[in-house]
């Protein structure tokens, strides 16, 4: 779906985090994942500078690997405190999405 | 970094002009958006920039990378080359002269403040 960019600002960091989650991968990869979960908006670049923050914030570990082509990639894994951070989030998903889901059926 | 390197920047002049090789590598397309990236870049730098090195070094990777898998520009960036600048330089990786002016004066304020006091 197109033009969600601005509704997904705050959870598309914590569905990075799920995705390194599952395996050890890279930005490329996370992208992809991503555009064919359908939400096609997301570049790599948006993915790169989540990346980046969640390395800043130590919530990831990062090796270098050579691959068959082109400069070394960046592999990223979930550290414990990477792993407390996307609990987290989605306990936060949970009361969010909980709540808008009652909004909508006109639940108080 | 030794006292000549930080007194001349010397060792700017060295990692721009291997930055600026590194970018005539890349395809066409990938050199124009990287013109626009510095550009949208610079307003993030210190006084002397330095701070952007590392930025600089970063942005540089991932196009590198991205150009080797074959992706177009477009695909990589997007059409917010400025929301992406500014998403790289965020954060405690780029702090700028007005960062500092800022915590000077706020010192400064703080100091005659306490004096008023006495």
């Amino acid at each position: 779906m197109e033009g969600l960019t601005e509704m997904l600002k705050g959870t598309l960091e914590g569905c990075v985090l799920e995705i390194i989650g599952g395996e050890e991968t890279y930005g490329y990869a996370i992208t992809r994942r991503l555009n064919g979960l359908g939400f096609t908006d997301v570049v790599e670049g948006t993915v790169y500078t989540i990346l980046l923050r969640l390395e800043r914030n130590g919530l990831v570990q990062v090796a270098k690997r050579a691959s068959e082509v082109g400069p070394p990639r960046k592999f990223y894994t979930l550290n414990d405190a990477g792993r407390a951070e996307l609990a987290t989030f989605w306990a936060k998903w949970q009361y969010v999405s909980t709540r808008i889901d009652s909004l909508k059926e006109g639940g108080r | 970094m030794n006292i000549w390197e930080t007194v001349t920047g010397s060792d700017l002049t060295r990692d721009w002009k291997a930055f600026e090789a590194r970018a005539q590598a890349l395809p066409p397309d990938y050199q124009a958006a990287w013109a626009q990236i510095v550009a949208h870049l610079m307003p993030y730098g210190g006084f002397t920039g330095r701070n952007l090195t590392p930025i600089v070094d970063a942005a540089l990777a991932l196009l590198e990378e991205a150009s080797a898998d074959g992706q177009g520009i477009s695909e990589v960036l997007g059409e917010d080359i400025p929301g992406f600048c500014a998403a790289l330089a965020g954060g405690e990786g780029a702090r700028t002269y007005r960062d500092r002016w800022r915590e000077q004066l706020n010192r400064n304020v703080a100091r005659k403040l306490s004096r008023l006091g006495d």
